[in-house]
C-alpha cells in the first residue's frame, strides 16, 4: 500500500490512485475523462506520434501518453489551451485524412478517427485536406495502402517492427512528404513483408486496409472509382460540417450491422490458438480482426490465420458422400453411405471381430469429435484401436513428460515463454510453425533482454535473430542435454532445495549421467566442450529458463528419450512451477493437444485416464452402458503394420491425409490397397480418401461450433460462422449418424452436451463448460469442478502421490547417420505460409502465387560440389523411395544438409523418403532421419522462389517508428507551443 | 480394397426431382413462417394499392445505374451552389419561428380576402386615410408593420 501510497495524481482537481510505473493517459482514461487519442492503444503502448492526447501536467503541455504517473502529478484536461492544442493535433490529422465516412469500407463503427473527431465535437475543419503525391500500394496480396489516407500514427510500423518483429515498415520521416515504406522503398509485394495483416488489423482508419473489405463493406462502397471519387466529392458538399457526417455516416455503419456477421473463432493452422473474429457476409469471409483479449495472440496473427480462408469456399470441396463403384466413385445420399459404413461395419465386426477395426482422429477436429471418434470405437465397436495424428508429431513430448513431471503439456503459457530470462528452442523452426508464438520471443528479445539460445540444424530466422545458434549433430540432443545437466551436477549448481522438495530419483538418475562426459558429448554432438560448459553456466543462473521444441526432437528415434532429457535439465535447475519457466513442447496443429486429451488415443480414455485401469472402465461402462474393452489398442502405425499382416480390416479416418503425412507412404498407401473397409472424412478429396471405399464430406472449423485445445492446454470455443456448405456435415454429427445407424442412438443437439459428457468422466476437465468458455473466455487444464483453472502448472507440486517429479534415467546410442551411399542428410518442416500437405492454403490465390510449391534448400557447399546452380532439378533417393524437386540454394543448410518443406503433396513430398524407422517409445516415425543420395537432373533453372517471396526481401529493423526523426524536422511544431505563442 | 481413383461420377438430379426437392422446401418454411408470411402479404398488398411497389421495383431493377447517373449529374459544378444551400436551407427552417409565421400567414389571408372585396376602381383621400387610423383593425395593421420595419433595420 505504501507504495501506491506514492502515486496520488490529481486530475482536474480530483485525486486519483495511480499504479507504479502506470501510463498518464491510462490513468486519464481509466479515471473517466476523455482526452482523444489515436496512436495509443493499449497493445502496441505509447508512440507518441498523433499529438492528439496534449494536456496540462504541473504547468506544462506535454503528451499524456508519453508520460509516467508520480506522485504529486497535477494534471489539466480541461483548460482553453489544452483544448486548443488538441484541436490544433486533430486539425492536423484532417489535413492528411479525408472524411467520406458513409462510403467508406472502414466505417464499421470502429474507425478511431471517425470516433475521436466526434467525441471531441469537430465541426469544421480548419485546414483543407491535402492529397499527398504517392499513388496508392495495391501490389500486395491480401492488403492495400492508400498514402492519402494516411496519419502517419506508426502503429503499423509499430507492429511490425516490434510485436510481429518482421521489421519490414518505416516511415521515411526525412522526405518532403513522409509516408510508409516497405524495406528500402519497395512495393508491398516486393518486400520482405509475410503478410501477417498485423498493420491492418492496428491500423486506426482504411490507409491500410484488408483488400477482402474493399468495395464489400458498406452499402454504397461497391462503385466503380470515377463514381467513388464522385460520391466522396458529393458527400463532403452535402455534409457540410462533421455532425451532420457523423450522424449519416453512424446510421450507415449500424444498417452494416445487419449485413455483416462477426464471429469468435479459433484458427486452425497451429497450435499456438489465436482466436479472432470473422467478418463474413453471406459465404465471404472479408476480414479476420484479432482482439486485445484474444488470450493467446491479442492483437496477433500470421498470414495463414489473418488471410488462409479461401479453402472454405472452395470449388474443390466435397458436397456429397462419394461410394467407391469399380473404378470410379459415385456421389450417393447421405443415407446411402451411412448405411454402407454401418452394414460394412458390422459385417466385419461379425465375421473378424471388432479389433479388425481401427480409428483415426484428427488434431484438426474438436474436442468433442475426437470424443465421440473414441466413443464410437469403444463403445459402438468395442475396440481400443483408436488414435490420432499426434502420433506423428508430439507424443514423444507427452511421453518424456508423463514420466518426469505427469502432465503431458505445456507447464505454463506463452506469457511465461515471453517472460523468461533465458529461451531455448531446440528443433523448432518457430518462426514458420507458431509465427504468433515466436513473435512474442523475438519482441521480448529485442526490447526486454530476454536471451534466446537456439539449437537447430537449419540456420532459419529464429537461429539468425538466436543470441547463441549452435548446431548439434542430427539426433544428439539428448547427449548434449545430459552432458550439460551432468556438468551443471559437478558443479554444484543445480538448484538444491528444489530438487529436495520436489523430486525423487535422484541418486538413481545422476548415477545414469556418468557416461554423459563432455569429452563423450563434444564427440557425439560437435559442439565443443569449451561451448558446453558455457551453456551449462548460462542455463543454471539464468533466473528463469523455458525451453520450447518441436519436431526436430521429437521425430527421432529416441524423440520420447530426449524430451524426458529435457524435462530433467529443467528438473535439476529448478526450472517448473515458477512464472518464466517450463518445458514446452509446441504442439503443431491447432488441436493436437485437445485430440489426445479428449481420448483418441489407444491407451487412454479422456484426461488421461488408462483404459488398462479397472476403475476407469468400469466408470465409462456405467456411463455408456456397454462392456469395454479392456488392455490397450492399436496406434497408427501398428494398424498400418496390421493391414499388412492381416489383421487388421477396416479403417475411418477422419480429417487426415495419412497416405501423404504418414512415413513411408509407399507402405502406408500400399497397406490401404488391402483394406476391406476404407472410410475417409475429408473437405477434399484427399490423397488418402483415392483409396476410400466411402468418402463422407465434412465441413470445417467455420462452419461447426466445438472447442479446441492449444499448446497452453487452452480450451478454446469457436462458434458457426458460416452454416455447413450444401451437402457437408460437420463431423461430429457424421460420427453419430454412423453410431445411430449401428444402434445406439446418442442424441446430441449441440456439441455442448458432448462436452458436457466428457467433463463429466474426466477428473481434468471436471469443471469445463460451454457458459464458462463463452466468447474469449477460456480455460487452462486441469479444470476442477468449481471452474478453477491452472495457467502455470506445478505451482503446488507434481501430480503424483507424493507430489513430487521424477528424474528419469536415460541411455544413448546414435542409430542413424548418413552412409557412403546415400551421403546426404534430409530434413524436414514447415513452410510459414502453408499448412500441412497443403490442400488448405494451395487454395489461396494471394498465398500460392508467392509460394506456389515447396523446394529443396542445398547448401552452397554442396551445390558447388555438385556443380548445380539455383533452379537445379534433382532427384532424391532414399532406400525407402524418391522424390524430385527444384532447388534453391542458401545458407540456411549447411554442408551435406538438405532442406525439405512437408507443405507438398506431388512429386516433391518428403514421405516417399522417410522409412519405417520410428521412436523406440512411442512408435513416431522418425521423419527427421533420411539419408538420401542425390541425382541431379538438371543444372540450373528457373528458381523455385518467386521474386515476390518475403525470403528474397531486405528487412529494415529499428526499434519502434522513430517519433524524434519526426519531431526534429524543420516544418514540426509541438501543437502545444504553437498555441502558447 | 482398391487402388488410388479419382473419377467421380456425379450425382445428377433430374430437373422434376430437383424442383419437386426445392418445392418441398418451401412449403415448409412457409408453413413454419405462416403468419410472417400472411403479414408480408398484407404489406404487399399496401404496398401495391399505393402503387409504392411499382416504383420500388423499378427502382431497384435501376439502382446502380440511376444512383450512377443521380451522381454524375449532381456533381456538376452547376449544381454545388443548390448542395451548399440544400444544408442552411435546413438549418434556417430550424430557426424560423413557425407559431409567429402561422399567425401572420392567417391575418396576411384575412388581409387579402377584405382586399378583395374593395372594387377596383374606388379610390380614398388622405381624410379616408386619417380616418381609417381610427378603425381599430387598420391600427393595429399598421402598429405591427412599424414594429416589423423596425425589426428588420435592426438586424
Amino acid at each position: 500500500m505504501i507504495e501506491r501510497d506514492h502515486t496520488v495524481v490529481t486530475i482536474n482537481g480530483t485525486e486519483y490512485l495511480g499504479e507504479p510505473g502506470q501510463n498518464l493517459l491510462e490513468l486519464i482514461q481509466s479515471s473517466g475523462q476523455s482526452v482523444p487519442a489515436i496512436c495509443y492503444t493499449e497493445s502496441l503502448g505509447s508512440i507518441q506520434t498523433c499529438d492528439t492526447c496534449i494536456v496540462q501536467v504541473n504547468g506544462e503541455l506535454v503528451r499524456a501518453c508519453g508520460q509516467t504517473v508520480e506522485a504529486g502529478m497535477s494534471v489539466q484536461t480541461e483548460l482553453p489551451h489544452v483544448h486548443k492544442s488538441q484541436k490544433e493535433a486533430l486539425d492536423r490529422i484532417l489535413e492528411k485524412h479525408e472524411l467520406y465516412c458513409t462510403v467508406c469500407d472502414y466505417n464499421n463503427g470502429s474507425c478511431e478517427i471517425h470516433n475521436t473527431m466526434a467525441e471531441f465535437g469537430l465541426e469544421h475543419q480548419s485546414r483543407p485536406f491535402q492529397p499527398t503525391t504517392y499513388n496508392r500500394d495495391e501490389s500486395g496480396s491480401f492488403y492495400r495502402y492508400d498514402p492519402d489516407q494516411c496519419i502517419l500514427c506508426g502503429r503499423c510500423v509499430e507492429v511490425c517492427q516490434d510485436v510481429q518483429v518482421n521489421e519490414t515498415l518505416t516511415i521515411d520521416w526525412e522526405r518532403q512528404e513522409p509516408r510508409v515504406i516497405w524495406d528500402n522503398d519497395v512495393p508491398i509485394d516486393q518486400s520482405s513483408c509475410v503478410n501477417c495483416g498485423q498493420c491492418s488489423t492496428v491500423c486506426p482508419c482504411n490507409a491500410m486496409m484488408e483488400k477482402g473489405m474493399e468495395g464489400e463493406a458498406g452499402f454504397l462502397t461497391d462503385q466503380k472509382p470515377g463514381i467513388l471519387k464522385s460520391m466522396i466529392e458529393l458527400t463532403k458538399k452535402v455534409e457540410t460540417g462533421y455532425g451532420p457526417l457523423f450522424a449519416v455516416s453512424d446510421t450507415e455503419a449500424e444498417m452494416r450491422e445487419s449485413r455483416i456477421k462477426k464471429t469468435k473463432t479459433v484458427c486452425t493452422y497451429c497450435g499456438v490458438g489465436c482466436s479472432f473474429d470473422v467478418w463474413t457476409k453471406d459465404r465471404e469471409v472479408l476480414k479476420v480482426e484479432p482482439h486485445p483479449e484474444s488470450p493467446a495472440n491479442g492483437i496477433s496473427t500470421c498470414v495463414k490465420g489473418k488471410f488462409g480462408w479461401d479453402y472454405v469456399n472452395s470449388e474443390e470441396r466435397l458436397q456429397r458422400p462419394l461410394l467407391r463403384k469399380g473404378d470410379h466413385f459415385e456421389e450417393v445420399e447421405w443415407e446411402e453411405a451411412i448405411g454402407f459404413v454401418a452394414k460394412r461395419m458390422k459385417e466385419i465386426k461379425a465375421e473378424k471381430g471388432s479389433d479388425h477395426l481401427g480409428f483415426i482422429s484428427s488434431s484438426k477436429a474438436t474436442n468433442e469429435e475426437s470424443y465421440l471418434m473414441q466413443k464410437l470405437a469403444r463403445q459402438v465397436i468395442g475396440t481400443n484401436n483408436i488414435d490420432n495424428c499426434s502420433r506423428y508429431c508430439q507424443t514423444p513430448a507427452t511421453k518424456g513428460l508423463f514420466r518426469t513431471v505427469g502432465h503431458g503439456g505445456d507447464s505454463g503459457s506463452i506469457d511465461d515463454i515471453a517472460s523468461a530470462e533465458l529461451v531455448m528452442t531446440i528443433g523448432s523452426n518457430t518462426a514458420e510453425s507458431h509465427p504468433v508464438l515466436a513473435s512474442r520471443i523475438k519482441r521480448s528479445q529485442k526490447l526486454f533482454n530476454q536471451k534466446l539460445y537456439v539449437f537447430d540444424l537449419r540456420k532459419h530466422e529464429m537461429a539468425k535473430r538466436a543470441d547463441k545458434f549452435i548446431q548439434p549433430k542430427s539426433g544428439t540432443d539428448l547427449v548434449w542435454l545430459s552432458a550439460v545437466t551432468k556438468y551443471i551436477l559437478d558443479q554444484g549448481w543445480e538448484d538444491r532445495s528444489f530438487l529436495e522438495n520436489w523430486v525423487n530419483h535422484f541418486e538413481e538418475y545422476r548415477e545414469s549421467l556418468e557416461p554423459f562426459t563432455l569429452e563423450y558429448a563434444s564427440d557425439m554432438t560437435g559442439i565443443s566442450i569449451e561451448e558446453l560448459k558455457q551453456l551449462a553456466d548460462t542455463i543454471a543462473h539464468a533466473e528463469s529458463v523455458a525451453v520450447c521444441w518441436a519436431m526436430g526432437v521429437t521425430q527421432h528415434m529416441r524423440g520420447a528419450d530426449t524430451s524426458t532429457a529435457i524435462s530433467n535439465l529443467l528438473l535439476i535447475t529448478g526450472n517448473y512451477g515458477k512464472p518464466g519457466t517450463g518445458a514446452y513442447p509446441l504442439r503443431g496443429h491447432n488441436n493436437v493437444q485437445g485430440c489426445s486429451d479428449f481420448g483418441s488415443m489407444p491407451s487412454f480414455y479422456v484426461g488421461y485416464e488408462k483404459t488398462t485401469d479397472e476403475d476407469v472402465r468400469g466408470k465409462y461402462e456405467k456411463a455408456w452402458g456397454v462392456e469395454l474393452p479392456g488392455g490397450t489398442g492399436k496406434d497408427n502405425h501398428q494398424m498400418i503394420e496390421a493391414i499388412h499382416d492381416g489383421d487388421l480390416s477396416a479403417m475411418y479416418v477422419m480429417g487426415e491425409d495419412t497416405g501423404i503425412v504418414d512415413a513411408n507412404i509407399n507402405y502406408v498407401t500400399a497397406a490401404f490397397e488391402k483394406l476391406d473397409l476404407f472410410i475417409v472424412q475429408d473437405l477434399f478429396l484427399t490423397k488418402t480418401a483415392e483409396y476410400a471405399d466411402v468418402v463422407l464430406p465434412a465441413s470445417p472449423s467455420l462452419e461447426k461450433d466445438g472447442t479446441f485445445t492449444n499448446t497452453e492446454r487452452r480450451i478454446q470455443r469457436l462458434y458457426k460462422a458460416l452454416e455447413p456448405l450444401e451437402g457437408t456435415k460437420p463431423d461430429w454429427q457424421i460420427i453419430q449418424l454412423i453410431a445411430q445407424a449401428l444402434g445406439f442412438d446418442w442424441g446430441y443437439s449441440h456439441p455442448s452436451q458432448i462436452m458436457e459428457e466428457a467433463a463429466g468422466l474426466a477428473e481434468m476437465f471436471a469443471g469445463v463448460s460451454y457458459e464458462r468458455l463463452q466468447g474469449y473466455q477460456t480455460l487452462q487444464w486441469p479444470v476442477q469442478a468449481d471452474g478453477t483453472d491452472e495457467p502455470l502448472l506445478f505451482t503446488d507440486g507434481f501430480p503424483f502421490k507424493d507430489k513430487k517429479a521424477k528424474l528419469f534415467p536415460l541411455e544413448f546410442e546414435l542409430q542413424y547417420d548418413t552412409s557412403e551411399e546415400y551421403d546426404l542428410h534430409v530434413n524436414n518442416g514447415r513452410l510459414l505460409e502453408h499448412f500441412h500437405e497443403g490442400n488448405m492454403t494451395y487454395k489461396s490465390e494471394g498465398i500460392a502465387r508467392k509460394t506456389p510449391n515447396a523446394f529443396i534448400e542445398v547448401s552452397e557447399e554442396l551445390a558447388k560440389e555438385r556443380g548445380i546452380s539455383e533452379g537445379a532439378e534433382v532427384k532424391l533417393i532414399s532406400e525407402s523411395g524418391e522424390a524430385t524437386g527444384v532447388v534453391t540454394v542458401t545458407d540456411r543448410v549447411k554442408g551435406k544438409e538438405i532442406f525439405l518443406p512437408l507443405n507438398d503433396s506431388g512429386k516433391s513430398a518428403v514421405n516417399f523418403l522417410t522409412d519405417n524407422r520410428v521412436d523406440k517409445d512411442t512408435n513416431t516415425p522418425a521423419y527427421k532421419e533420411i539419408a538420401v543420395k542425390m541425382k541431379v537432373l538438371k543444372k540450373k533453372g528457373k528458381s523455385p522462389i518467386p521474386p515476390n517471396n518475403h525470403r528474397r526481401g531486405h528487412p529494415v529493423p529499428q526499434i519502434s517508428v522513430r517519433v524524434e526523426d519526426k519531431w526534429k524536422r524543420e516544418d514540426y511544431q509541438f501543437p502545444g507551443s504553437q498555441v502558447r505563442r | 480394397m482398391g487402388k488410388a481413383i479419382t473419377n467421380i461420377n456425379r450425382y445428377s438430379v433430374s430437373e422434376e426431382e430437383k424442383r419437386d426437392k426445392d418445392f418441398a422446401e418451401v412449403k415448409e418454411a412457409v408453413a413454419d413462417n405462416k403468419d410472417a408470411i400472411l403479414k408480408g402479404i398484407q404489406l404487399l398488398k399496401a404496398l401495391e394499392e399505393g402503387g409504392t411497389l411499382d416504383t420500388a421495383y423499378a427502382f431497384t431493377n435501376a439502382k446502380r445505374t440511376a444512383l450512377e447517373r443521380v451522381v454524375q449529374e449532381i456533381s456538376k459544378e452547376q449544381y454545388t451552389p443548390l448542395l451548399e444551400n440544400l444544408p442552411s436551407l435546413i438549418f434556417l427552417i430550424g430557426e424560423l419561428d413557425v407559431n409567429g409565421i402561422r399567425d401572420l400567414t392567417k391575418r396576411l389571408n384575412k388581409g387579402i380576402e377584405e382586399m378583395e372585396q374593395v372594387p377596383s376602381d374606388e379610390k380614398s383621400n388622405v381624410l379616408d386615410v386619417m380616418k381609417a387610423l381610427k378603425d381599430p383593425d387598420v391600427n393595429r395593421s399598421l402598429t405591427m408593420m412599424l414594429g416589423f420595419l423596425r425589426g428588420m433595420g435592426r438586424s
